[in-house]
């Protein structure tokens, strides 16, 4: 059984005097547990309604959504739905409930209503697992921008959630907070399994996941591999762009030098060094 | 022209929670530059950048700042002047709009620089346009009912209402996607036509490389240098040091140079390291 | 200005920093209701006593402490002088007179108690705020007015609502900053001398503000609601407020010192006294 299942999903939204956008049009996909997966579209394109339909936070016009057999729409499986499936959202400011990092993490644990002993626990697990144990203690006042969505993650790490949604995470920070962010998330799919579903329109992050889905005006362009990388066509008609390293490839490709089609910085280089014999 | 001269500045002076933000800053922004200003979060680029139009006042006796003939550390400032001559585009302009309509957000510079109603809505609708925006189908709409990028527009077409000579942006094009980042940057550059002097900070370095002439890079609160481009991040101990990121393209260019390929450290456009790469490719 | 969510907390590690938070409160209120039936010189030395024992337990800089005057200085001195002035006293001679003003000997002695009483009202909230996270405080207030329950008062609920406003209002903070800087450099006065110009000015600052609160707080839902949040029902927390017997002990010496006023005040003493004596 599929862990996330999107079956033949309309969503719209109103917009001022009686008129509806269509966020997303008879979308159907599913997730497995353990996957690594890349939801990638530009602005408008229906990605964060998709997140928000995930854990019941709006539910389908038409269609269904189904988390490990469980309905979105049945009310009394929500709180079962939002423990096996945790979000991360964009505004790194807007997700802290309290002013002091350990009793934020431990917001999720308490509604659960576990033992003080068994939050404690898993707070601890949590700050440790996204590296933040040493700030536990402090206000997010005095926290990065980086810092503060970790603590968001662990937030979300303390309800042992099988599945994570990153929705925007990275898109308010600065490199390098998006670097952390990124190294976290990588670590918890390969070492802790946590399926991961990634929400983004960097497409640097998006090489990392082992599956891509490009959602275009509501509705699904693209779902495969890494391959998709290699297709330019699909890449401009939805408005995205290729990682450089690829635009450089395609191009060098293109006169001649065939390089492939390179998902890393250092994928590349080692193409090219090997095409034209470099020292290496 | 912006001339900064020994520029300090210290935050809540004279209590337990004082911290200098600047240290001697030695600046000088000449008319039709395109200057960008880099360096880590916390390296004082904003409290650098409010200075300029007064928002930050220059400390007594830490330094000046002189914008054309107006000396920002005089004890009185015409602010009036000041602010028509420096528009400023603050991080996430968008949360700044207010009004009801696009037009009467956009008129609200004009209107408070004491213009006339007619000469208000002149200048409205020209910004309006120069940001890309249909003005029939967009002025009487309210703002809060656009997309993200065209709140964007809306707002960067409030301050070139003002027609400001010197246009300071903070992170112009943050938290769009790629393409609203272009579109953005490509409305900057058209501003540029009729505000010529151009400053901007930006964490994303493709952009710094692509638009700027000169680039200052700021650590600690200390100006580390003022570069054009290729000087800046073909020099890897600087970028090293002040902890800058290099442009994707330059660390393609910079990891094929370690790799034993010929080529240039410096280069930041893609067909140039495409070029490069070939001609490496003919020589080898 | 930032920091508004640490309130005006002095880190330290000292007994009173270590109490607990409901104690501290208990104690506070039992303390304010004792300072109101202080009667004697005696008494208002004694409690005193007690403050400044407590300063000094805090390991909170006694000038930190009596920064919280400053406040109050005008109202004090403005107080304590029309205590002095309009008190009458049918019984004895005035020290001095002007016109309707008379000066008496225990007008000086009211204004001085009532001064006094001021001081003392002002420095006991001020060692609590100062040794107490606003976190503890909200925790503290949550476990006391619990029984409130009872009677179906939303206990939880206030205290979910007194921690997201302390949570957020730094934030707020910095955003009005920003919008305003926004607004300013779009030329913008706030300067104004006139009320009305002043709030008209205000307009681009507000709506910013509102909409930007509602965004966030719809944010803060969601996030709240994708955590499991589901109310107070079947909520626990990590954090037990624990008794020390320490907190036992300040809370009994209190109610000592309390009682010990009190006496003094009805002279209770005496009346006791006689009772001895008489039997």
């Amino acid at each position: 059984m599929p862990f996330i299942e999107f079956k033949n999903v309309d969503y719209s939204y109103p917009s001022g005097d009686d008129e509806y956008i269509q966020a997303l049009k008879n979308v159907s996909f599913s997730v497995e547990r353990g996957q690594f997966v890349a939801l990638v579209g530009c602005n408008g394109s229906g990605k964060s309604t998709l997140a928000r339909l995930c854990n019941g936070l709006i539910l389908p016009d038409n269609g269904s959504v189904t988390v490990d057999g469980l309905d979105t729409e049945k009310k009394s499986d929500l709180i079962e739905i939002r423990k096996k499936i945790g979000v991360v959202f964009q505004n790194p400011d807007n997700q802290m409930v309290t002013t002091i990092v350990e009793d934020d993490v431990a917001f999720g644990p308490e509604n659960l209503g576990l033992p003080p002993d068994e939050i404690r626990a898993r707070v601890d697990f949590a700050l440790k697992s996204v590296g933040m144990l040493d700030y536990a203690k402090s206000g997010p006042t005095r926290l990065s921008g980086g810092q503060k969505q970790r603590v968001a993650i662990a937030g979300v790490l303390a309800l042992k959630p099988e599945l994570m949604i990153l929705d925007e995470a990275t898109g308010m920070l600065d490199p390098a907070g998006r670097r952390e962010v990124m190294s976290v998330v990588k670590k918890l799919n390969r070492e802790e399994n946590m399926a991961v579903v990634m929400i983004t329109h960097f497409m640097e992050e998006a090489v990392e996941a082992d599956r891509i889905i490009i959602l275009d005006r509501g509705e699904i362009a693209a779902d495969g591999g890494k391959e998709l990388f290699s297709d330019g066509e699909l890449f401009s008609r939805v408005g995205l762009e290729l990682p450089v390293y690829v635009r450089v490839a395609r191009e060098l490709n293109s006169r001649g030098m065939n390089v492939g089609v390179p998902l890393s910085t250092e994928a590349l280089v080692a193409a090219v060094a090997k095409r034209i014999g470099g020292a290496a | 022209m912006i001339r900064v001269d020994k520029l300090s500045y210290v935050y809540s002076p004279k209590t337990p929670f004082s911290a200098q933000a600047l240290f001697d800053i030695e600046l000088d922004i000449e008319t039709g530059d395109f200057f960008g200003i880099i360096g880590n979060t916390g390296a004082g680029k904003s409290t650098l950048v409010s200075h300029f139009n007064a928002l930050t006042r220059v400390q007594k006796n830490s330094g000046t700042v002189l914008v054309d003939d107006i000396d920002l550390s005089a004890k009185k400032i015409d602010l009036k002047k000041l602010r028509a001559k420096v528009g400023m585009v603050f991080q996430y302009p968008e949360h700044q709009l207010f009004d009801d309509t696009v037009v009467k957000d956009v008129m609200f510079g004009p209107k408070n620089l004491g213009l006339s109603v007619d000469e208000q809505k002149a200048r409205a609708k020209q910004a309006i346009e120069l940001v890309g925006l249909d003005y029939d189908e967009i002025a009487e709409r309210s703002p809060f009912e656009l997309s993200g990028g065209q709140k964007r527009r809306v707002a960067l077409a409030g301050v070139l209402a003002m027609r400001p000579e010197i246009l300071v942006l903070d992170e112009p094009t943050a938290g769009l996607d790629p393409l609203g980042k272009r579109d953005i940057m490509k409305l900057v550059l058209n501003a540029k036509e009729f505000c010529p002097t151009i400053v901007m900070i930006s964490h994303n370095m493709d952009e710094i490389a692509e638009y700027c002439n000169k680039i200052a890079v700021l650590h600690k609160g200390r100006v580390k240098g003022v570069f054009s481009p290729r000087e800046l991040f073909g020099s890897e101990e600087l970028l090293a040091e002040c902890n800058v990121e290099l442009p994707l393209v330059t660390e393609i260019a910079s990891e094929l140079a370690r790799a034993g390929v010929a080529i240039d450290r410096g280069i930041i456009t893609e067909s140039e390291l495409v070029d490069a790469i070939l001609k490496a490719g003919e020589h080898a | 200005m930032r920091d508004v969510a640490m309130g005006q907390y002095y880190p330290a590690n000292s007994i009173i920093h270590r109490a607990d938070p409901r104690f501290k409160l208990v104690i506070l209120i039992l303390y304010l209701v004792t300072v109101f039936f202080c009667e004697s010189f005696f008494s208002f030395g004694l409690m005193t006593f007690f403050v400044v024992v407590t300063i000094l337990l805090s390991r909170v800089p006694i000038l930190k402490v009596l920064k919280s005057l400053k406040v109050i200085i005008v109202i004090l001195i403005i107080t304590t002088l029309l205590m002095m002035i309009f008190y009458t006293d049918t019984g004895s001679k005035p020290l001095a007179e002007w016109g309707i003003f008379h000066i008496y000997l225990n007008g000086i002695y009211a204004a001085l108690k009532l001064g006094w009483r001021l001081i003392l009202l002002i420095l006991m909230p001020t060692i609590l705020t100062l040794t107490s996270t606003p976190t503890e405080l909200c925790d503290g207030l949550e476990s006391l007015m619990s029984p409130l329950k009872l009677i179906k008062f939303p206990v939880h609920e206030l205290a979910l609502i007194m921690s997201i406003a302390l949570r957020l209002i730094p934030t707020l903070i910095e955003e009005t900053d920003k919008i305003i800087n926004a607004q300013k450099a779009r030329g913008a006065a706030f300067e104004s001398k006139n009320p009305f110009k002043k709030i008209k000015a205000m307009i681009p600052v507000l709506i910013p503000l509102f909409v930007s609160s509602f965004r966030r707080a719809d944010d803060l839902a969601d996030a709240m609601d994708s955590r499991c949040y589901r109310g107070a029902k079947g909520r626990t927390r990590m954090k037990k407020l624990h008794f020390r017997v320490g907190d036992v002990l300040g809370l009994l010496f209190w109610c000592a010192v309390t009682v010990a006023i009190l006496f003094l005040k009805y002279n209770w003493f005496g009346w006791a006294f006689i009772q001895v004596l008489g039997v």
